[in-house]
């Protein structure tokens, strides 16, 4: 993907974003039940556009059945989700509009990736110059007319980039893009999306590369068991605890616990706050006479928060480990 | 317009695999097997009795009932094939009304079952005609018969690939599909018959033979109806199950 940044300032828009006003993605109280199971829970959001959201979750958190049911590829019991105001399928033309980049191997491995894109572009209208374009655009120029039964996972991830990119869509919505791909890729990936954001388009992005998602997205969402534990930007929200130093970790935590404050507790008599301004944290400290030798905003790693956000809580109030949360 | 753009793409999808390849090459198979039944077979006493008029020889090139089946079976692998490695799911984003994505692949399958059936029918009568002349005696299956055996084979092949891909549709197993189409197009239609004697006219062996003016049991426009009928049925279950049904 060494020329892909450069896709935007090329490739031929016909109805590209440019042309378009931005398309938000809107999920209104959406539920979704298998049998018994609440996979989906009463979830609300919004994906604005000029921005790359990343959405995230433990997996079976219910991410790739929420973008399933944006792209109405799965029915929602409650709710609804739309894209531009409207549901998916009734935009007046989905493949134009919405590039998505679902399965990891959805493709038949006996056919070429060349032919695989030539389906694409006669099923959406798109132009047969395109084909070429995208396939050199991913780096898989080359590799075009090979059978994908012989490509590795990152040049699959590579072509179904290549497919969602065809129609130049103003709105790209990708689960785990990133998965195989070598770190000269993702980096191709990360330039890719944040020039696409930056020129209007709406990047609805769902990975579990922690480390990728701090460098890539201005927003966040995450789930946990299909209901939202946390949204919004992700700079706000790395800076929203914190960190307080006390010789009365015990009496504190419980006095700040009973304020609705999440608190864990940290090496050398430290605490990490969240849910209460840090104002409010020093005042009910001072209130209740416990001496602080520090009070300081924190500024967490994304995985520190993702863990948090998505940890179970035992009964007796701790949290579980990550092991035990997020599986591998 | 777009409609047809759905189905060119389901075209282009079965022409970039080699199914219709290993189909067309089992054709070949039996047209050869045919020639060589023709040149080296006898009846039961000894004589070649069995290519002696111009029905017997009709009757062993009318290959509207092979069509069929085989047809059945080419698309349920199509179809199933797409539930299997996911490659419906770009057809239903680019049409998310499934039920123009699903009638394309339709189209398309039955197109190319048709025309499997076509060139199975046509192999058969050319293995036929050209292993005659090593026994003694010449085609005598009119042009007109010819043309209503090959007709017979294209219809019935369409209507075998559609319900095949109706099974493919509604299953979206690839084994399963197969098995199911076994089941519906040769197992079941014996065991309606002993059921319900009255059906033998109506079950899809009988009205293939009509259809290729091999038997009379029915009028031929019935006969039509009724192959038609078997696989509009399972299309239309499939159609709606397609549509109300998530896509995982």
């Amino acid at each position: 993907m060494a020329s892909i940044t450069s896709e935007r300032k090329t490739a031929p828009s016909g109805t590209g974003p440019s042309k378009q006003a931005g398309h938000a993605l809107e999920i209104t109280r959406v539920t979704k039940r298998y049998g018994r199971n609440v996979v989906v829970d009463d979830l609300s959001f919004t994906v604005e556009p000029g921005r790359v959201t990343g959405f995230l979750g433990p997996n079976g958190a219910g991410k790739s059945t929420l973008m399933k049911i944006l792209l109405d590829l799965a029915s929602a019991d409650k709710g609804k989700a739309t894209i531009g105001g409207r549901r998916y399928r009734d935009l007046p033309d989905p493949a134009r509009t919405v590039g998505v980049v679902l399965e990891p191997n959805a493709f038949h491995p006996g056919r070429s990736g060349r032919n695989h894109l030539r389906i694409l572009a006669k099923g959406g209208g798109f132009p047969t110059e395109r084909i070429d374009e995208m396939l050199w655009l991913v780096g898989l120029g080359d590799a075009a007319d090979r059978r994908v039964g012989a490509y590795s996972l990152g040049m699959r991830q590579r072509l179904s980039l290549a497919g969602a990119l065809l129609g130049d869509p103003p709105v790209l919505v990708l689960d785990e893009p990133g998965n195989g791909l070598d770190p000269q890729g993702i980096r191709d990936l990360r330039e890719l999306l944040r020039a696409r954001a930056a020129n209007g388009n709406t990047i609805f992005v769902s990975s579990h590369l922690l480390s990728e998602v701090e460098h890539l997205a201005d927003e966040v969402v995450v789930l946990n068991k299909g209901r939202l534990v946390a949204s919004g930007s992700l700079a706000e929200l790395q800076t929203e605890a914190t960190f307080v130093r006390t010789p009365s970790c015990a009496s504190l935590t419980e006095l700040l616990e009973a304020a609705g404050a999440d608190v864990q507790a940290q090496e050398r008599h430290g605490l990490v706050v969240r849910g209460l301004p840090i104002d409010e944290i020093g005042d009910r400290a001072h209130n209740a006479g416990v001496v602080l030798h520090e009070l300081s905003p924190h500024s967490g790693s994304l995985e520190d928060l993702f863990l948090d956000w998505t940890g179970d809580k035992h009964p007796d109030g701790s949290r579980s480990t990550a092991k035990e949360v997020v599986s591998p | 317009m777009t409609w047809l753009r759905l189905v060119n793409a389901e075209m282009h999808k079965l022409t970039t695999t080699k199914l219709p390849w290993a189909f067309l090459v089992v054709l070949v198979a039996i047209s050869a097997i045919t020639a060589t039944a023709v040149i080296f077979g006898t009846d039961m006493d000894g004589s070649k009795a069995f290519i002696s008029t111009a029905a017997d020889q009709k009757s062993l090139v009318a290959f509207a009932a092979n069509a069929l089946m085989g047809a059945g079976l080419f698309g349920a692998l199509a179809v199933a094939r797409e539930y299997g490695h996911g490659t419906v799911v770009p057809s239903f984003l680019t049409e998310p009304r499934r039920h123009r994505a699903v009638l394309a692949q339709f189209a398309a399958v039955m197109i190319a079952g048709g025309l499997l059936g076509l060139m199975g029918s046509a192999l058969t009568i050319a293995g036929v005609a050209l292993s005659l002349p090593t026994t003694e005696y010449g085609f005598m299956v009119s042009a007109g018969g010819v043309a209503q055996v090959i007709a017979a084979s294209g219809f019935a092949a369409a209507a075998g690939a559609l319900i095949g891909a109706s099974i493919g549709a509604l299953i979206r197993n690839t084994g399963g599909s197969v098995a199911a189409a076994v089941v519906v197009l040769i197992v079941a239609p014996p065991m309606i018959v002993q059921l319900a004697n009255g059906a033998a006219s109506w079950v899809p062996d009988t009205l293939t033979k009509v259809a290729s003016g091999v038997a009379n049991d029915v009028a031929l426009a019935p006969a039509l109806a009724a192959l038609a009928a078997w696989a509009i049925v399972p299309a239309v279950i499939g159609l709606f199950v397609v549509q109300r049904r998530d896509v995982v």
